[in-house]
C-alpha cells in the first residue's frame, strides 16, 4: 500500500468511526490537503510523462498535471472512495491530454515530432548516429499518428512499465481482451507503414 | 524484457509488457522514461495552494448541523407527518366520495323530444335532430288591372306625352 493510500484510508478509517462529531472541519481539511500533498509528490512525475507522451510539450504537459491535480481538490471528497490512486490518477490526466489534444488540433499542427525526438535521450551515440535517431524517432512517431486514434492509445499506453494490461483497460474503460487486440492490431499497423516507407526511400 | 514491478503477477497475466520490442515501442519506452522537470511538484503544490478553498456562505449553528442527532429525528418526524398527514387527507376524500355515492341515484330526465315540422323525415333515425321551423315567404299583393297597366307603362312616353300639352298652350 502506497503512502498516499495510507494517508486517505486512516482519514476514511478516522471518518467512518467517528462520523458525528469529534473531527472538526480544520482537521480534516488539514488531513485531506496532506494526503493530497503525498499524492502529488508520489504521482506527478508518472503523470508527467503520461502527459508528455500525448502533447509532447513540457510546458502543455506541466500544465496538464496542475489541471489533473486541481481536479483532485476538486473531488477531494471522495479520496476515500478510490481503490487504486495511480490509475485514477492516470485516468484523469489521460482524459485531460486527449481533450487538449483535439482542441490543439484546430490549431494549425507544429513540427512537434522533430522536437520530440531532438529531447529523447540518446547516450553514448556520436553526433552522426544521434542524427539518424533523431530522424528515426521522428519518422517513428510520425507513423505513430497515422493509427486510428483507439489503436495509437492503446500502444502509448502499453509504453509506461508500470501499467499492465488490466490498468490500460482501466485507464481506457474498456475490456483487458480489447486492450490485448488493439494491440495486437497496432503493431501490425505500425510494420505495415514502416515497411511502406521503408520501401519509398 | 520488462515486467510490472507493481505487480508480480503482471508479467505472465499480460503479454502487453512480455513482447519484444518494435522500434515504435523502443521509441515510446524513450519517451515515456523521460525525467519529469525538476521541481514539478513544487510547481504543482504552489497552484494547489493558489487554489481558493471551499468555503461556506452560510455557516450552521453547532446545534443545527447535520451531525447533532435531534435534529436528523425532527427531520424524519416532519417527513413521517408530511407523508401520514398526506395520506390520511386521501383516506378521507375516497371515503366521502364513497358515502356519496351510496344515496339513491338520481334520475336525469330527457327532455320531450319535439315533433318535426319539416317535410324531411328522420329515415328512422334514433336521435334526429330537432329542427325549427324556416322563415315564410312573403306573398305577393294583388293589383288591379288599371293600375297594372299605369305600372306596366314605359317611362320615356310619359315624358314625350308630357312635352306635347306645351305648345297647345303656348297657343291658347
Amino acid at each position: 500500500m502506497s503512502t498516499s493510500q495510507v494517508i486517505v484510508a486512516g482519514i476514511a478509517a478516522e471518518w467512518m468511526d467517528n462520523p458525528t462529531s469529534a473531527v472538526n472541519d480544520e482537521a480534516r481539511q488539514r488531513a485531506e490537503d496532506a494526503a493530497l500533498a503525498a499524492l502529488v509528490d508520489q504521482y506527478a512525475g508518472a503523470l508527467y510523462r503520461v502527459a508528455f507522451s500525448v502533447l509532447r510539450n513540457q510546458a502543455d504537459a506541466e500544465d496538464a498535471v496542475q489541471e489533473a491535480f486541481v481536479r483532485v481538490l476538486r473531488h477531494r471528497d471522495t479520496l476515500g472512495e478510490v481503490r487504486d490512486h495511480r490509475v485514477w490518477l492516470i485516468r484523469i490526466v489521460w482524459n485531460i491530454v486527449l481533450d487538449r489534444k483535439r482542441r490543439a488540433k484546430t490549431r494549425p499542427e507544429t513540427d512537434d515530432v522533430a522536437d520530440l525526438a531532438r529531447v529523447l535521450p540518446m547516450k553514448g551515440l556520436s553526433a552522426e548516429e544521434q542524427a539518424a535517431a533523431a530522424q528515426h524517432h521522428a519518422h517513428v512517431l510520425a507513423c505513430l499518428d497515422q493509427l486510428p486514434a483507439k489503436e495509437r492509445q492503446v500502444m502509448m499506453l502499453s509504453a509506461f512499465e508500470e501499467l499492465s494490461s488490466v490498468e490500460i483497460a482501466e485507464v481506457l474503460e474498456i475490456s483487458e481482451s480489447s486492450v490485448r487486440s488493439r494491440l495486437f492490431r497496432a503493431r501490425n499497423l505500425m510494420a505495415g507503414l514502416l515497411d511502406h516507407e521503408r520501401s519509398l526511400r | 524484457m520488462s515486467s510490472n514491478p507493481r505487480d508480480p503477477m503482471a508479467s505472465e497475466t499480460t503479454s502487453v509488457s512480455a513482447s519484444v520490442f518494435t522500434p515504435t515501442e523502443e521509441t515510446l519506452r524513450l519517451i515515456a522514461s523521460l525525467p519529469a522537470p525538476e521541481g514539478l511538484e513544487d510547481r504543482v503544490h504552489a497552484a494547489l495552494n493558489a487554489m481558493p478553498r471551499k468555503s461556506r456562505v452560510l455557516a450552521w449553528p453547532r446545534a443545527l448541523r447535520a451531525e447533532s442527532g435531534w435534529m436528523r429525528g425532527a427531520a424524519a418526524a416532519a417527513i413521517v407527518f408530511v407523508v401520514a398527514g398526506g395520506g390520511w387527507g386521501v383516506y378521507t376524500r375516497v371515503e366521502s366520495t364513497q358515502m356519496e355515492q351510496n344515496q339513491p341515484a338520481k334520475v336525469i330526465v330527457m327532455p320531450a323530444r319535439m315533433p318535426s315540422t319539416g317535410g324531411l323525415q328522420g329515415a328512422g333515425a334514433m336521435r334526429p335532430p330537432v329542427t325549427l321551423p324556416g322563415p315564410a315567404a312573403p306573398q305577393p299583393a294583388k293589383i288591379g288591372p288599371a293600375k297594372a297597366k299605369a305600372a306596366k307603362k314605359p317611362v320615356a312616353s310619359r315624358k314625350s306625352g308630357g312635352v306635347r300639352a306645351r305648345p297647345s298652350a303656348a297657343t291658347n
